[in-house]
């Protein structure tokens, strides 16, 4: 699985880690749609994290969930994934 | 009967992301949601991937929501059931099976459904459409035993599933009424080099074109087309766009055009009544005139954004409606308004030469209104922000047609 790990450690926040699954991530971009700040496509047409910090957890999430592939996978600061559930 | 604050008819993802966003800001308010469909809410959108059909992606993946998200946020999900009748007086919807709901906020966002093959004997075994899951999977069963295939039409499905007829090792003849790819949404230049790629692929492609004549007893056996060419295939994918059914909407005195007519709060002209997704012909404020989109991301965003207005939020729906596609090798894009007029001016990033073609599309107010990207998709947000912030090119030309130029400095 090839996959993208990003680090967030925004104050406040209980998602400590982001990471795409490149194999599933299309390019539909619904992410950026959601959250700009946070996403942008590469040259590979994937979605990559440019500002892991950018946004408050309730957005991150929206932009996990709006996902039509569920290729963003978010953890916790325990390192529990939570989403997708 | 049974009342609801909120009725949503449609459960894709306008309809289930309006229902999500209901619910996060009302707790209790009632809400259900009727489905023509016998599946829960899942993803319209991977249907038209190769990963998905080959298997890559396991089937799974295509739910989007669980039944235990249904139930959990009290939604009552009404499934196989189709919205016949509307009475904005009584304020009641009737179903086929007969049961009348009440409401006190509806949302029609119904999307749309593939538009059917206009000849005699259209409906033969082996004619396929691509638009909900009953038909990829009868697709998926056609594909499996099926040797030479046609596809019908210049767009995203013949686009993305002439690839995976490929992968598969099906003879595969594209036939378009169009002069070339993506006419008129895409330049010659960029046509030209989708079908440089569909052709390098093995895709036989057949320009001017329109079908005739289907042959066959009750299994499709072939074509004949316009010029009176036969093509011999067992299966044929037909994408020619998408068709709403509204009477139900119509009869109840909601403004149709094409699709549902809607300001830019999604408001139709009777109150209570809302409408998004693929059916809303809504006010679009980036464009300035009322339009019709059926993709995904605007779908959602629509959801979300009419939830918030049946809330009483009063929220404009302003968006720069993008869409991608994947396949042959190449990234598509388009993003805002990308019909030119002979007063527009086009800025182009790297060319097809080197396989990497972006193209900005200029108003003749000096502002961006549009592009089409060709393997660039990694300049689309910056341009969508541009489009979005009517930004003027000014005296920025040179440096927007310049790759190697960071395009971020531009956004303020």
């Amino acid at each position: 699985m090839a996959t993208k790990e990003y680090l967030r450690n925004k104050e406040g926040s209980n998602i400590s880690k982001i990471v795409v699954d490149r194999d599933l991530c299309i390019g539909a971009a619904s992410c950026i749609a959601v959250s700009g700040e946070t996403w942008e496509l590469d040259n590979e047409n994937k979605a990559v994290v440019t500002h892991a910090n950018a946004v408050d957890d309730a957005t991150l999430l929206m932009s996990a969930e709006s996902c039509p592939t569920k290729a963003i996978i978010l953890f916790d600061k325990e390192n529990k994934q939570i989403f997708p559930k | 009967m049974e009342e609801y604050k909120y009725l949503i008819i449609g459960g894709g993802v306008a309809g289930t992301t309006a229902t999500e966003t209901l619910r996060q800001n009302d707790k209790d308010g009632s809400i259900a949601i009727v489905s023509d469909e016998p599946y829960i809410f899942y993803s319209r959108i991977m249907l038209s991937k190769p990963n998905f059909f080959l298997g890559k992606i396991p089937f799974d993946n295509i739910w989007l929501r669980k039944k235990e998200w249904y139930e959990q946020n009290k939604i009552i999900f009404l499934s196989r059931e189709i919205a016949v009748k509307l009475n904005s007086q009584a304020k009641t919807v009737e179903l086929k099976s007969g049961k009348i709901l009440k409401y006190q906020k509806l949302l029609i966002a119904t999307g749309g459904e593939a538009k059917t093959w206009n000849l005699p004997e259209g409906d033969k075994k082996g004619v396929c459409y691509l638009r909900d899951l009953n038909q990829a999977k009868e697709l998926i069963g056609n594909v499996e035993t099926a040797k030479k295939a046609v596809v019908i039409g210049s767009g995203f499905v013949s686009f993305e599933m002439g690839e995976m007829m490929r992968l598969v090792g099906l003879e595969v003849t594209l036939i378009m009424r169009e002069p070339y790819y993506w006419y008129p949404l895409l330049d010659e230049e960029s046509g030209k080099m989708v079908e440089d790629a569909m052709e390098n692929g093995g895709v036989k492609i057949l320009r001017n074109s329109e079908v005739a004549e289907i042959k066959g007893d009750q299994k499709i056996e072939g074509v004949i087309l316009k010029n009176g060419e036969k093509i011999n295939c067992d299966l044929a994918l037909v994408g020619i766009g998408l068709v709403c059914n509204l009477d139900w909407v119509k009869n109840a005195g909601v403004e149709i055009k094409c699709g549902i007519l809607a300001n830019e709060y999604l408001e139709t002209n009777i109150p209570d009544i809302y409408t998004a997704g693929d059916v809303a012909e809504f006010n679009d404020l980036v464009l300035g005139e009322k339009i019709q989109l059926g993709n995904w991301v605007n779908a959602q965003m629509q959801g979300r954004t009419v939830a918030l207005n049946m809330l009483g939020k009063h929220q404009p729906f302003k968006f720069v409606s993008f869409y991608t596609a994947q396949g042959f090798g190449l990234n598509i894009a388009m993003s805002g308004d990308v019909r030119i007029k002979p007063e527009y001016k086009i800025i182009k990033r790297d060319s097809p030469e080197i396989n990497s073609f972006a193209r900005i599309i200029v108003d003749g107010n000096d502002e961006i209104i549009g592009a089409t990207f060709i393997n660039r998709t990694q300049d689309m947000s910056v341009i969508n922000k541009l489009i979005e912030t009517n930004f003027k090119i000014s005296d920025h030309e040179s440096e927007l047609a310049d790759i190697n130029f960071d395009l971020k400095t531009l956004i303020k």
